[in-house]
């Protein structure tokens, strides 16, 4: 078990400086001029004005220098300043990670607490009605673009309902409560604010809804099929022959050998939610790092793309690691292989 | 071993089930605010712009809203009235008998929120600041000598070239009159050294310290800004006792919004959803138009494009495009068009200009200058533009738009469509034949546009311009007789519709959507969208 553990944390971390460079060269050999990007008609004019704001951000010193000092930066927790917002990039992070952790972490239970056992039962009372209509939600849920799906969920429930809160985290007039983690669900508790949690909970519903929309689909799919297969085997046949009752043989003998896939799938889907939130950030107006990314993008903002890029390259490193670690658990010849 | 899994399976499993039940649990409430919401403006704005809300330090489009109504600067201008200088803190202004300074006489018995009264040495620390500081606003006021104090109520703001002009300039917010007191307490500096010393960026960025009709009491970035009046307000009392501007970036989120009743105006609606709220018995739609607009700029450079070389050529396409068609069919009809550089509205440029002397569409006058020019079967060119929307009118559609203009006089249109940032480099290198691009200008002054145009656009456009145009430029930004002045600014046009590289195509009408419960509200190009001190519940 050691021996798998610090073969795994050996090759996450090599994966971390690999994902350094790769990260450095994208951002650094992009085409398109931050100066040009960042200041208006007349100061991009003025080579005056254009040579201090390279000075400024480095931009005028060689391309190995600047990785020199990325990645000593990184090693002392420095992500740099982002060229757009003119402050340190982890100000920046820390200001709109804990928007998208909150809707990403709502929308992963969403997609979790509905699509296992969905998939579940589909996979037990295969061709049954229920099985069908875990299809055809996955489908939906798998095809549908999520702009659009956002679109819609806002017009009917939000415009046309009337049921649902409209964008942003909270109604507009609400007073936030003192910011302690940034995520409002558990600022509210730790305030005691009841009426504002009861307001971000709800403005998180359709967010979380549409973001959870694909992830619930692929889970759903990934369960019942390794359900459906795990249900085939010999030891299931042998459980069931032992007289067990149903339940138990389908949650205690075939689920914990179906979940391995779905395992691999949620943490990647985790992975996804997080960093890949843009277009439901943008149709709710939550103030998220998607949004941030996107921004930055646009804009050339190379330390604010890199630090980005480095943290998306990190938490998929540590949830594959995480993974891994969870396979030891789940079947113990992972770790003899 | 089964056991074990059995374990984990349940604790999934559990899991799951207890999650799905507390989602259930969390049902929609309805509107919960309802009291509060007589007493607070709210606002839906795409705020992504915003960096700092340092009034020496602005160079973005959403906040200078925001300033106007924290801040108050020497003298203003009126909605709708972008020639006519209005008082603010100065109540009255000239130059100076040697012309080389303007005097201003400064409003008595204002305060600043803080209490703080507005002193003659608040205005010359204001300005000094934002020279000293040396960001961007600081290229606007680079002409400034220095601000004397007169007398506790006069200062004289000098000039190293009296040719250039200030008193336009010293209205754009930017130029708004702080809190020293204050300011230094928060480690502010108009000291020489600024650009280094000064530290109250950060602290300017949540708190304000001015005398307007609002103060600024929160900013949280992508989210929402948050006004609180000013009971100090040497004016009529602001209408509301907040103010949110809340960060709205999808304009359908803000139809919804607005329909519903979270928000009371809507500024970033297209004009298809513009058209879908007339007739709606509970809103309104206040315009104005813009001082913005897009524009195409054709390049010389005969190493790009030798066609586009001859001015008859230049000529044509400016007479083969459908300029109404494009404002009709692109933008609902809510825009104008002025004759060249100078957006309708400017001292000089009226509707009734365009009229006179800018192109219009002809096709047989320009079949017969390609044949002129030696291109009787037309020539190509390559147009670049980027994916972006402005106003709602998609760069894409209007090339298309053009591409179909200038075919039918055999002239065709390459697309080029690429992002903004490049299309920004490789123009400010000449590099392009032709562009699609947007201009709006940091200070209502003509010569901010006009001056562009005959030094750094034309170079993009490998344009010479001849000695009288900037001699002109030069003479009618020198002018103080607004009348002199206008009849300047006319030839000046008419030089630039002859040299015929820049096509002013659209110059939107601001459209925004205000709910029936708010009156009193006035959107303005003159750079800040909207005077929001005026606004009041019905």
């Amino acid at each position: 078990m050691l021996r798998y553990l610090i073969s795994r944390v050996v090759t996450a971390f090599v994966m971390v400086l690999l994902a350094t460079l790769v990260i450095f060269l994208i951002a650094n050999t992009a085409p398109g001029d931050p100066a040009l990007a960042q200041l208006g008609d007349l100061a991009a004019s003025n080579p005056e004005f254009v040579k201090a704001f390279r000075a400024k951000w480095g931009l005028d010193l060689p391309l190995w220098e600047r990785y020199f000092i990325f990645v000593k930066g990184l090693a002392h927790g420095d992500f740099g300043i982002s060229i757009v917002s003119q402050r340190p990039v982890l100000d920046d992070i820390r200001d709109f990670a804990p928007a998208t952790i909150e809707l990403a972490t709502i929308a992963f239970v969403l997609s979790i607490a509905i699509g296992i056992p969905l998939g579940i039962l589909a996979a037990v009372r295969r061709d049954s009605w229920i099985d069908h209509s875990a299809r055809f939600v996955s489908l939906i849920g798998v095809s549908a673009p999520t702009f659009w799906l956002a679109f819609i969920m806002l017009a009917v429930f939000y415009g046309m309902l009337e049921i649902a809160p409209g964008p942003g985290r909270v109604d507009p007039i609400a007073f936030l409560p003192p910011k302690v983690t940034g995520m409002l669900l558990i600022d509210c508790i730790l305030a005691g604010d009841w009426a504002t949690l009861h307001d971000a909970a709800a403005h998180l519903v359709l967010p979380a809804t549409v973001l959870a929309a694909a992830t619930l689909g692929l889970i759903t799919r990934t369960t019942r099929a390794a359900m459906l297969e795990s249900l085939s085997q010999d030891y299931v046949r042998v459980a069931r022959a032992k007289g067990l009752v149903e339940l138990r043989v389908v949650l205690g003998h075939a689920l914990p050998n179906a979940l391995i896939p779905v395992v691999t799938l949620g943490g990647l889907a985790y992975a996804n939610l997080l960093t890949g939130a843009v277009m439901t950030e943008t149709v709710f107006s939550w103030p998220g790092l998607g949004r941030y990314t996107f921004r930055s993008a646009v804009a050339v903002d190379f330390p604010a793309i890199m630090a980005i890029t480095f943290i998306v390259a990190v938490v998929y490193i540590a949830i594959n690691f995480l993974v891994d670690m969870s396979y030891a658990l789940l079947d113990p010849r992972a770790v003899k292989r | 071993m089964s056991k074990q899994y059995r374990t984990i399976g349940r604790r999934d499993f559990l899991t799951g089930v207890g999650a799905l039940g507390l989602t259930g649990l969390v049902t929609f409430p309805g509107l919960a605010h309802a009291q509060g919401r007589r007493n607070a403006l709210l606002i839906g704005l795409d705020i992504g712009d915003s960096i700092t809300f340092d009034t020496a330090r602005l160079a973005q489009y959403s906040s200078p809203m925001t300033l106007k109504a924290v801040y108050d600067t020497l003298v203003t201008m009126a909605p709708g009235d972008y020639i006519n200088l209005k008082p603010n803190l100065a109540t009255a202004w000239e130059y100076r008998a040697d012309g080389k300074a303007v005097r201003f006489k400064l409003r008595q018995g204002v305060k600043f929120a803080s209490g703080n009264p507005v002193t003659a040495e608040d205005v010359k620390w204001s300005i000094e600041r934002v020279i000293n500081l040396k960001d961007q606003p600081s290229q606007y006021v680079a002409h400034v000598e220095r601000v004397d104090i007169v007398s506790p109520d006069t200062v004289d703001v000098v000039l190293k070239d009296p040719t250039q002009p200030i008193l336009t300039i010293l209205a754009a917010p930017s130029f708004s009159i702080l809190d020293s007191k204050l300011l230094t307490m928060h480690g502010a500096t108009a000291g020489a050294d600024a650009k280094d010393a000064d530290k109250a960026t950060v602290w300017l960025n949540g708190n304000s310290g001015g005398s307007g009709p609002y103060s600024l009491t929160a900013w949280e970035r992508n989210q929402q800004i948050q006004l609180a009046r000013n009971g100090n307000y040497w004016g009529d009392k602001a209408g509301y006792e907040r103010v949110v501007i809340r960060h709205m970036s999808e304009s359908a989120a803000q139809l919804l919004a607005l329909k519903r009743g979270d928000i009371d105006i809507a500024f970033n609606l297209i004009p298809e959803q513009i058209a879908t709220l007339k007739g709606d018995p509970q809103i309104e739609i206040v315009g104005t138009p813009s001082l913005d607009f897009i524009y195409m700029a054709v390049s010389e450079n005969a190493d790009a494009n030798p066609a586009l070389k001859k001015k008859q050529n230049r000529h044509a396409i400016g007479f083969a495009i459908d300029y109404d068609g494009i404002i009709n069919s692109l933008i609902g009809g809510s825009a104008v068009r002025p004759a060249s550089f100078l957006p309708v509205g400017v001292n000089g440029s009226t509707v009734e200009t365009t009229k006179q002397i800018g192109f219009k569409q002809d096709l047989d006058r320009a079949k017969k200058l390609l044949a002129e020019a030696g291109n009787p079967e037309g020539f190509a060119f390559e147009l670049t533009y980027s994916n972006n929307a402005i106003a709602g009118v998609s760069y894409q559609n209007l090339a298309q738009k053009l591409q179909a203009d200038l075919g039918r006089v055999g002239i065709k249109v390459n697309l080029n469509p690429i992002d903004q940032v490049n299309l920004r480099t490789l123009f400010n290198q000449g590099k392009l034949q032709s562009v699609l691009t947007f201009w709006n200008p940091p200070a209502v002054e003509n010569q901010l546009w006009a001056s562009a145009t005959v030094n750094r656009v034309a170079k993009r456009v490998h344009w010479t311009p001849p000695d009288d145009m900037r001699k002109l430029v030069d003479d009618a930004s020198a002018e103080r007789n607004l009348a002199k002045a206008a009849t300047m600014w006319r030839k000046y046009q008419e030089g630039m519709v002859d040299a015929a590289n820049l096509f002013v195509l659209i110059q939107p009408i601001f459209q925004v959507a205000v709910r029936k419960s708010v009156t009193g509200f006035k959107p303005t190009a003159a750079g800040w969208m909207a005077e929001l001190g005026g606004a009041k519940p019905v």
